[in-house]
């Protein structure tokens, strides 16, 4: 059996005064696109962030690709790749300056660099604005900008956080579709949201959380069950009808 | 070190696009000339102006143009002491074997007129006395048996531009240090929280005390760039200028043993302010925010400096150099105006500084790395 990309166990978060995980456990696989659905404070950006070592665990352990986020974190960052919703660039970097300064923070240099910040710059179509400075550039543009610097080191494991909520039609089906590409070239995409549409047409598997538990995990055909849409589930089990 | 160069190269590009920062530098290389201009202007304007003296009864012999000589211009009025609250800089009332004079000690104009008069009248008197006795026979030489025959150990031009450097140059440097890194350490700690990049940065596998050393290094080096662009154009400034003083060539040059003592200080307390304003911007969730926990950092600054200024031969024991800030400028000051380093003194002064910016730097990671810079709305 392949090692899960991510493995998260009996995950436990307080922050301040706030319990916001209570014990959840999940596993995302290499090759799937990966829901964590829940309302808004349900946990889900405190779990990407605790994935990613940005917050420490209370309790539990998570591991990417088998390393701890507790005792390798820098490992972990290595493989990991972030778009958030906040489309943060900056202002005065142009598109390919931003791009490649993150790749020289994940280790990237010389030839390598430069092939490698070309290579996303043509892979996500950014190559007509590459030059111009970030201040000016529209929300779907800088969007393309932050999916760059988060793939530019090519992590296996890639994570999405409301990555659509700021962006237009056309901007968001961009974004869709380099998720299943990303999937096609076996990433691991997490893929956390409340827009159950887009989640339904994209997730292999989803885990829905309510409250900083988990309130339903498996395929989105098992957790939809005989109700006709995923939305009608999700309403069931946050206890709204 | 790579991370730490990588972002040092990153933050100084950002920082030299960014308009507020150029605008800083700018000032600082503009205002200080400037100022120089004015504070010239005005000394020489007030070594040169004539005064007015308001008068009533008769002009003693040959005292009329010993006083048009000294640029004071007699002028009759009807009541002296009436004229010179306003009408005039002084008043007198000459009369039999005195004179009555009227000033309104609150008015620099009067005082300075007090002076000059007291001057030309005692050069007047001993004038007088010195005919009347030689008309007799008399040596006049008797009227002074002891006579005074100064030697001062440096030149008098020299002491004088010294007085002037130790003052105006430690304050300028460390104004500009200050003011040159306010912007750019401030947009790379709260600006990065303001507009949404520093999740991305603490993403990257970069240790953070090397993405924090690179922040330091860059606000560093802009600040060294300010000051130096303040000083340098003070420079320039002083030798197109002359400042009043014992003899008309009074031009101002900064010793050769300030000079590289100047360079530590500037670089010293550069570091310790970068770390400090640092630490001060991870505090704060935006610009705005953090301007307001920076400010008060100008009173720290001007405080020291202002006290050379108002007690200029204030001698401290060494403990007084643990403090920093004041210790840059009384060890620039001590330089400047004694042309030898105190070299305990500066000793003292570096450790201070360094431990300040240590134990900044050592906050502003402890500020850098915990879990609220992120959860913290």
């Amino acid at each position: 059996m392949t090692e899960p990309a991510v493995s998260v166990e009996r995950l436990e978060k307080t922050l301040g005064k706030n319990k916001v995980l209570r014990g959840i456990s999940f596993q995302a696989q290499p090759g799937e696109i990966f829901g964590l659905l829940g309302p808004n404070g349900a946990g889900k950006t405190t779990t990407l962030r605790l994935i990613s070592t940005l917050l420490s665990p209370d309790a539990g352990t998570v591991k990417v690709l088998g390393f701890d986020t507790r005792t390798a974190p820098e490992e972990v960052r290595r493989r990991v790749g972030v778009v958030t919703a906040d489309i943060g660039v900056y202002p005065r970097l142009s598109a390919r300056e931003n791009i490649a300064y993150f790749a020289q923070l994940s280790g990237l240099d010389g030839r390598k660099l430069k092939a490698r910040v070309e290579a996303v710059i043509e892979r996500l179509d950014i190559d007509s604005f590459a030059g111009q400075r970030a201040e000016s550039l529209s929300s779907g543009q800088k969007q393309k900008v932050a999916i760059a610097r988060a793939i530019v080191h090519d992590p296996p494991l890639l994570m999405f956080d409301e990555p659509t909520s700021n962006l237009d039609v056309l901007a968001s089906r961009e974004v869709r579709e380099f998720m299943v590409e990303s999937k096609g070239r076996g990433k691991c995409v997490i893929f956390s949201t409340h827009v159950l549409h887009d989640a339904e047409r994209l997730c292999d598997r989803i885990t829905i959380l309510h409250q900083g538990e988990v309130v339903a995990s498996g395929s989105t055909a098992e957790v939809r069950g005989i109700r006709p849409e995923l939305e009608d589930a999700f309403l069931e089990l946050v206890g709204v009808q | 070190m790579r991370a730490t160069w990588i972002v040092f190269r990153k933050e100084v590009i950002e920082i030299l696009r960014d308009r507020r920062t150029l605008i800083a530098i700018g000032l600082a290389a503009f205002a200080t000339p400037i100022v120089l201009g004015v504070i010239s202007q005005v000394s020489t304007k007030t070594a040169t102006q004539a005064y007015a003296i308001g008068y009533t009864g008769d002009i003693p012999t040959g005292l009329g143009e010993l006083l048009t000589a000294t640029n004071l211009k007699l002028v009759p009025v009807i009541d002296p002491a009436a004229a010179a609250k306003q009408q005039v800089d002084l008043g007198v009332a000459f009369k039999a074997g005195e004179i009555d004079e009227y000033y309104d000690p609150t008015r620099q104009s009067a005082q300075i007129a007090d002076i000059r008069l007291q001057t030309v009248l005692g050069q007047y008197n001993a004038a007088k006395a010195a005919a009347a006795l030689q008309s007799k026979g008399v040596d006049p030489g008797i009227l002074t048996p002891l006579h005074l025959l100064p030697h001062p150990l440096s030149s008098p031009v020299r002491a004088a531009s010294n007085a002037f450097l130790s003052f105006f140059l430690p304050y300028i440097l460390i104004t500009m240090i200050l003011t040159g890194g306010f912007s750019a350490a401030l947009d790379s700690t709260a600006g990065e929280r303001e507009r949404k990049t520093l999740e991305s940065l603490l993403l990257t596998p970069a240790p953070r005390s090397r993405v924090l050393l690179g922040k330091i290094a860059a606000v560093t080096t802009i600040s060294l760039v300010a000051a130096v662009a303040a000083i340098g154009s003070m420079f320039v400034a002083l030798t197109q200028i002359s400042l009043p003083g014992p003899s008309e060539s009074s031009h101002i040059s900064l010793n050769p043993v300030a000079v590289p003592l100047m360079v530590w200080v500037a670089l010293l307390v550069a570091v310790s302010f970068s770390a400090v304003t640092l630490a001060l911007g991870t505090l704060a969730k935006s610009f705005r925010q953090g301007q307001a926990y920076v400010t008060p950092l100008y009173f720290i600054t001007i405080f020291p400096a202002s006290i050379v200024l108002f007690i200029p031969d204030f001698n401290p024991s060494l403990a007084y150099y643990l403090i920093p800030i004041l210790n840059a400028v009384l060890v620039l000051r001590d330089a400047i105006v004694h042309d030898t380093v105190a070299w305990p003194a500066l000793a003292v002064t570096s450790l201070s500084l360094l431990a300040t910016g240590g134990l900044a730097w050592f906050v502003a990671l402890r500020l850098f790395t915990r879990e609220a810079l992120l959860t913290r709305s």
